[in-house]
């Protein structure tokens, strides 16, 4: 959008922070419009906001189950492949395939939810982003869109509802 | 902490009493716990260096030239002989797992159990166990008798159509602890991603760079944080029965075997109690040389850390003492003739001194002194009670393998054990686990600020009644 | 293969539960305790020669060995019959499931235990398996002559046909396969089966009491199937199920 302008309202604690957001959503802005970037996670209903969406549990679940194929083939796979009589046990053996299937199944679901953490987040990401290094010092930032002429009226009013400063939002390099 | 009535203000306010003697009660503003934390990250002094010499010496003799020998001249160098084909290197192989299992058990268990008092050193312990499961890596590489063709045992298509052979526990093995360790190294990166940020921000020069590779662009989003929080809530969840598989499947290495004092049933919760015993014990160790070494860790590794530490140690070391009685009862009733002779053996043989100084520091020195709530806040103490511990596990281990291994069912080719060029390859993987220590320990913050933080914000001292009472709610 | 035993064998039975298509049988009261089939066996089948100190601590390379026992104390000693000890060639082998990279199989035609040279990584588990702790280990290169140069004029006595192993690898007693296979060829260029008596693995032919007896164990015919349905025959620890191929007559006047 041309006509506004993203700033960066930085609050000291979780009490202002959640009334910065509610002057913001009097001010009209929508859900959307607002990010709230944070030195360690802060629920967002506690802030006033609506809980964001995840994929990293349904990514993970797919991991599971290709883990779970991967181990089927490694234990029951590789002896179709490749049979060989081992000391009277059956080819194909039953609590083998516990074992290793429940090895790759956990190592499908926490490999896809680490891989799926950074694909849902971006990472890795090495662009400037909109950032400030108060906020690995605690505070809370949020960063909104505010249409432009109307930047003194917010300002103002989240000064008013306790942000320390508000400042213009610059993609700098992390 | 319990929700216990007691006046805050009072005639009789002890130490004890005084929930600013919790690091939960004693918050800092970020910004200065942060610079603490940066500050003993480039804190170095001479001490430091040396020691990072003497431990880098060590590496270079007692693993690297040793491990050259072993290769160039073969297992002819170790101890190992008929019957006892597994020696110390198995034993370290079992020991170095049971160490790592210290790592996911804080982080993961007392986790998923919100025992808050974990936050300050989560991230210790799972340096301890990817450092720990590269020694057993390590050993296990060690006792191989043609080394360079262990990547054989990887199941990956090649020219020869060859697969390795999954019925073996070997390759069960091989599967649990790489996936232990990948999921692990995992683990320990997800939380670290918020601190790294935190560092990259107060860093300059090349530590700048590195923090600023690492941290893969976190800022801090609604989003990246749901995001890690999801991650690392199904780690946690998830790594618990992969730990316990783990050294389970560790376990079945030896219970598979037909042989006597192996073949037995209990194995697999046995070892995982002992890995658990050995590995919260080390965590004792490393947390007290951390805070002894380290400026400004006091303020984050406190006495109470080690009372919670220590009281789960004692548990533990009870469950410990009740499947050890087990897996030592049943043969002793059931009489079989080879099981009678390997328990006579390890216990009244030449080295049966060995077996009476296990259960000593196993069982007798945790209950003799973790019971008193005075004795586990002093860390000093604590730092004792998990060497001798340890101690004691290595034993354990070496009773189970060498000496188990020294009787079977044929008396003609029983065979004493003793270690030769094992023992240096062992120091050297010691000095390799405290090399990659002390070097970590100034290359990323050691104290997850962020979850301490996050932990303070939490804490309150609510008023209820006339009384203060700390209580924790969840922010997240 | 499934295992074909469901209850338990015990020694009366142990004759007619034994399956499989080569077997041995040592008669311990014929067995001197001379050990020519030691001496006969290594030189076979390329055995190393460890030297005094290792052998005295416990690497001895020998495929066979001659267990010898005693009842009492001196003066009162009594000798019981000596035992050779081989790989037992077991049809449900223990060493076989816990290799991690198929080193140690078994062989559907022959019925037999092999072991891979080339495959062997050196893990051992196999050896710790082993109940009769049968199998043997290379811990160095013995027979390196470019490390012992005592060994280059003794590599003039190698069988050309076994591999000779070099450190890591665990080898063990094959039935002198290398002379199995030999005779089925022959006896398939001149289009016949093997006849009984054929097959002579190094031990049996060196042995001058003629205490081994090897052969086919599933032809009654056989000397070794007859051998083995007497009163005095026995396996080797029985009760662990590994359904060994050798079978030792003991307990005779």
């Amino acid at each position: 959008m041309s006509d506004s302008r993203m700033l960066l309202a930085i609050f000291e604690d979780i009490e202002p922070a959640s009334k910065g957001i509610d002057t913001l959503h009097n001010l009209g802005l929508s859900e959307d419009q607002m990010n709230v970037i944070s030195g360690i996670p802060v629920k967002e209903t506690i802030l006033g906001r609506r809980p964001s969406r995840t994929h990293v549990g349904i990514i993970a679940m797919s991991g599971a189950v290709l883990g779970l194929l991967l181990g089927l083939f490694l234990i029951y796979g590789i002896p179709f492949l490749f049979p060989l009589d081992a000391g009277g046990q059956p080819i194909y053996p039953v609590p083998e395939g516990f074992i290793i299937c429940f090895e790759m199944t956990m190592l499908g679901l926490m490999g896809f939810a680490f891989l799926g953490m950074f694909v849902d987040s971006g990472f890795p990401s090495y662009t400037p982003k909109e950032y400030v290094p108060q906020i690995s010092d605690g505070r809370i930032a949020v960063l909104f869109h505010c249409p432009s002429g109307k930047q003194k009226g917010f300002i103002d009013a989240l000064m008013k509802s306790g942000a320390q400063s508000v400042i213009p939002a610059e993609a700098n390099q992390l | 902490m319990s929700a216990i009535a007691k006046p805050l203000v009072g005639s009789h306010t002890t130490e004890q009493e005084d929930p600013r003697e919790h690091l939960m009660h004693d918050p800092l503003p970020r910004g200065e716990m942060n610079a603490m934390v940066m500050d003993s990250m480039h804190t170095t002094t001479w001490k430091y260096w040396t020691l990072a010499g003497i431990l880098a010496f060590l590496v270079v003799t007692c693993l690297v030239y040793a491990w050259y020998i072993l290769i160039m001249q073969g297992l002819g160098v170790t101890g190992d002989n008929r019957p006892v084909y597994w020696g110390i290197f198995l034993v370290n192989v079992v020991f170095w797992i049971g160490i790592s299992h210290a790592g996911t058990f804080i982080s993961a268990i007392l986790r998923v159990l919100k025992i808050e008092s974990r936050r300050p050193f989560t991230r210790a312990a799972e340096l301890m166990t990817t450092f720990g499961l590269v020694q057993a890596g390590l050993s296990v590489f060690m006792h191989m008798g043609r080394v360079w063709l262990s990547y054989w045992l990887i199941p990956i298509p090649n020219e020869r159509t060859i697969w390795p052979d999954f019925h073996s526990p070997l390759m069960w093995d091989f599967m649990a602890i790489n996936t232990y360790l990948l999921c692990s190294t995992m683990y320990l990166f997800l939380p670290l991603i918020p601190d790294i940020a935190m560092a990259r921000d107060r860093s300059t020069g090349w530590r700048k760079t590195f923090y600023r590779i690492l941290a893969i662009g976190f800022r801090g989003t609604e989003g990246e944080w749901k995001n890690l929080k999801t991650a690392m809530n199904i780690f946690a969840f998830a790594i618990i029965p992969v730990m316990f598989s783990v050294h389970t499947i560790v376990s079945w290495d030896f219970a598979m075997a037909t042989r006597p004092g192996w073949s037995s049933t209990v194995f697999g919760p046995y070892f995982v109690i002992g890995a658990l015993h050995s590995g919260m014990a080390a965590v004792a160790v490393v947390l007290f040389m951390i805070r002894s070494t380290m400026k400004n860790m006091k303020y984050f590794i406190r006495p109470e850390h080690f009372d919670t530490l220590a009281k789960l140690s004692l548990m533990v070391s009870m469950a410990w003492a009740y499947f050890y009685f087990n897996d030592y009862l049943v043969p002793w009733y059931g009489g079989d003739k080879w099981e009678k002779i390997l328990q006579d053996f390890t216990q009244r043989g030449p080295i049966g001194w060995l077996w009476y100084f296990m259960l000593f520091c196993n069982i007798v020195v945790p209950w003799s002194i973790l019971w008193n709530k005075k004795w586990r806040r002093t860390p000093w103490l604590m730092a004792v009670v998990g060497l001798l511990i340890n101690i004691g596990m290595w034993i354990e281990r070496y009773v189970i393998i060498p000496e188990a291994l020294t009787i079977n069912r044929m008396p003609f080719t029983w065979q004493i054990y003793i270690p030769k060029l094992e023992i240096f390859l062992t120091i050297g993987t010691f000095a390799l686990f405290f090399l990659l220590y002390l070097l970590a320990s100034r290359l990323i913050p050691l104290i997850p600020v962020w979850e301490v933080q996050e932990g303070q914000e939490g804490h309150i001292l609510r008023k209820i009644g006339k009384a203060h009472i700390p209580t924790v709610s969840e922010i997240d | 293969m499934a295992n074909d035993i469901q209850s338990p064998v015990n020694k009366s039975n142990a004759a007619q539960q034994v399956q499989g298509k080569w077997g041995m049988v040592v008669d311990q009261d014929l067995c001197t305790g001379c050990q020519a089939c030691v001496a006969a066996c290594s030189m076979e089948n390329n055995v190393p020669f460890v030297g005094e100190v290792d052998a005295g601590y416990g690497r001895n390379m020998q495929w066979i060995r001659i267990e010898r026992f005693w009842q009492g104390s001196f003066p009162e000693v009594k000798m019981v019959p000596f035992q050779p000890v081989m790989c037992q060639n077991c049809h449900n082998a223990p060493c076989e499931p816990v290799c991690p990279v198929y080193a140690s199989v078994h062989s559907l035609s022959e019925d037999l235990n092999l072991q891979v040279y080339n495959r062997c990584v050196g893990t051992r588990y196999c050896a710790n398996n082993c109940p009769y702790q049968a199998r043997t280990f290379n811990w160095r290169d013995y027979q390196d002559a470019r490390q012992r140069p005592e060994l280059v004029t003794l590599q003039n006595q190698l069988n050309p046909d076994v591999t000779v192993r070099r450190r890591g690898v665990m080898e063990k007693c094959t039935f002198c396969i290398q002379r199995i296979r030999h005779a089925e060829d022959t006896a398939e260029s001149e289009n016949r089966d093997i006849r009984d008596g054929e097959v002579v693995p190094a031990c049996a032919q060196a042995c001058p009491a003629s205490a081994i007896t090897f052969g086919r164990i599933d032809d009654p015919t056989t000397k070794v199937s007859q051998a083995a349905v007497t009163s005095r025959a026995s396996h080797l620890l029985e009760d662990l199920g590994t359904i060994p191929h050798v079978t030792y007559l003991a307990g005779g006047a």
